[in-house]
């Protein structure tokens, strides 16, 4: 059974449409990252599987609970990171855990607290009032709330947003340990670095689904693989050797530097250095060009632009 | 209705609202100000004029009323009987406790919660608007009553002290500890309800505080009804408006959770 599964959901502000028939499954275990830009409708889709608010059309599945049954019991078992960390400012932090663990019907919050402060680092801290703890300690704060319930199924709302380098990169060690733990983690960040570090999938949205793979796949889903051929030299008999190679799609040098397009690198490749060779080149280095999630992100925002 | 996450919002706010210096001066100072104010003006009736006030032909039918509720009183000389009824005028006055409490503790309590942001983390857990409604207004009332009763006690002291000790068994009749067990607690739970119902729809602290202060109004009429001898609450009527604010206190509760939208206050206040 999937972790979350969304069908049709549909969510309308008046006239606006903020997500529109979004089907979706995401597996036990897996990370999914949901990419898009600000007013993509991330939030609003967070909001809808974690009961917050309900769509105007289709349902959802969270834990094997619908979204639109009594909210209580769908809360006892998810983890909802919210894009503002939210605290009482007056109380310590380990005073704000106690108040969260204490609409949830386990036993054994006292122990759990303790240990989540003591993984976010922030033990030490714990009596001190949150108000005197920076942006970075608040949302490791919040992410240690976010757990307390034990969630099967964690919902991070932009978790590095806002953050300076290091407490985001605090923020990702914490999340790819809790991905180890096989918690099913659902991540909305228009951070693509993170996305890639962090996710299995990545669904690219923009108030409707315009991706949704693996980032590896989305790769080959929108660019021929590309290979990157360090020679020693460079010679017309090289050029007219790659030319007559039907497995080459495309080339392009540079110097020594060759760049090649082909359809099946596994393939094609060593023939197609074989044929280097021959021509008299000397092969240096070769590698496959990655592209990143960055230029696959641009291309299917500009495109969703241009239509 | 879970009890246990009630009282961990009871808690909660406790500590909350009494780690605020301004909160402890507010709801200390503000009731000892309610409470001098009758003395004050027991004091200046007293010290100057107080016959001329009696021959007012309203005070007459207050007088007259109270007669009627406390028999015993009619053995007492003019300005005995107009002190007593004094007094007995106090009990209203002790109203204004919990519903001044409500219109400054009330006002915040759902709005601070939208400013600092927690109320979407606490919408997130399973607690229900209920409970978070009545947890809420509940933290306000219970200090409220416990304070008004504080303050009556202080009255009394400060009526002995100023020498009026022998009329206080007059004025303490079943009807009197009837407003001050049940009828007090009702119109404390009710302020603070309609305070948080309040600040749950107010766009700010501000729009807040002009909606809740109309909760003071119906409070000031009891008063002035009280004052000027149209209805003279007896041991019957103030038993019937006891349990008729009871009733009122449940029926509220579920208005304020009707009106509690979590989705738009959610959307509105991201």
């Amino acid at each position: 059974m999937a972790a979350i599964e969304a069908h049709q959901l549909t969510r309308h502000f008046g006239k606006l449409v903020a997500v529109e028939n979004l089907d979706l499954e995401v597996a036990q275990g897996e990370v999914m990252g949901f990419l898009g830009p600000n007013g993509a409708g991330k939030t609003t889709t967070i909001r809808m599987l974690s009961g917050m608010i309900a769509p105007t059309s289709g349902y959802a599945r969270v834990a094997g609970i619908r979204t639109d049954d009594p909210v209580e019991k769908l809360h006892e078992v998810i983890g909802l990171l919210t894009e503002s960390p939210g605290f009482y400012n007056r109380l310590s932090a380990s005073r704000n855990l106690e108040y969260f663990a204490g609409f949830y019907s386990q036993n054994d919050m006292p122990s759990r607290i303790e240990s989540y402060l003591k993984i976010m680092g922030l033990w030490e801290r714990r009596n001190d009032p949150v108000g005197t703890f920076s942006k970075g300690m608040k949302q490791r704060l919040a992410l240690a709330r976010a757990l307390l319930p034990g969630p099967q199924v964690l919902f991070l709302d932009e978790p590095t947003s806002g953050l300076d380098p290091e407490a985001a990169e605090e923020v990702r060690g914490l999340i790819k340990k809790l991905s180890g733990e096989g918690r099913t983690i659902f991540l909305s960040t228009h951070n693509l670095t993170e996305a890639e570090q962090l996710c299995h999938r990545i669904a690219i949205f923009r108030n409707h689904l315009l991706a949704l793979n693996t980032p590896e796949r989305l790769r080959r889903q929108l660019f021929q693989r590309r290979v990157s051929i360090r020679l020693d030299k460079f010679n017309e008999a090289i050029s007219e050797a790659l030319k007559k190679l039907a497995a080459v799609k495309f080339f392009e040098h540079q110097e020594n530097q060759l760049s090649l397009s082909v359809d099946n690198l596994e393939k094609d490749l060593p023939g197609i250095i074989q044929t280097i060779v021959f021509a008299g080149g000397g092969v240096l280095e070769v590698k496959e060009e990655e592209h990143s999630l960055e230029e696959i992100y641009l291309i299917l925002i500009r495109e969703e632009d241009k239509a | 209705m879970n009890w246990r996450r009630i009282r961990n919002i009871l808690f909660k706010e406790w500590e909350d609202i009494f780690s605020d210096l301004n909160n402890i001066l507010y709801v200390t100072l503000l009731p000892l100000l309610i409470i001098a104010e009758p003395l004050v003006v027991m004091w200046l009736v007293a010290r100057f004029g107080g016959e001329s006030l009696i021959a007012n032909s309203l005070i007459q039918s207050a007088i007259t009323n109270l007669s009627r509720e406390i028999p015993s009183a009619a053995v007492l000389t003019d300005m005995q009987q107009f002190q007593v009824l004094l007094l007995s005028q106090f009990k209203f006055f002790l109203m204004l406790i919990p519903t001044m409490i409500a219109v400054s503790f009330a006002t915040f309590s759902i709005i601070e919660e939208k400013q600092s942001r927690s109320l979407e983390p606490l919408l997130a857990t399973p607690v229900r608007t209920s409970e978070l409604l009545l947890g809420k207004a509940l933290s306000g009332a219970i200090p409220a009553v416990l304070v008004c009763w504080a303050c009556a006690a202080i009255f009394f002291v400060g009526v002995a002290i100023m020498g009026w000790g022998g009329l206080i068994p007059q004025v303490l009749t079943p009807s009197w500890y009837v407003i001050f067990f049940l009828l007090n607690p009702a119109v404390a739970l009710l302020s603070f309800l309609l305070g948080v119902i309040g600040s749950s729809r107010a766009k700010d602290a501000k729009n807040a505080q002009n909606m809740i202060l109309l909760i003071v109004l119906p409070v000031l009429v009891l008063i002035a009804i009280q004052i000027i001898g149209v209805v003279w609450f007896n041991l019957l009527l103030t038993l019937g408006l006891s349990i008729a604010l009871f009733i009122v206190d449940y029926l509220t509760l579920r208005i304020a959770v009707n009106l509690f939208q979590r989705e738009s206050i959610l959307i509105k206040w991201s």
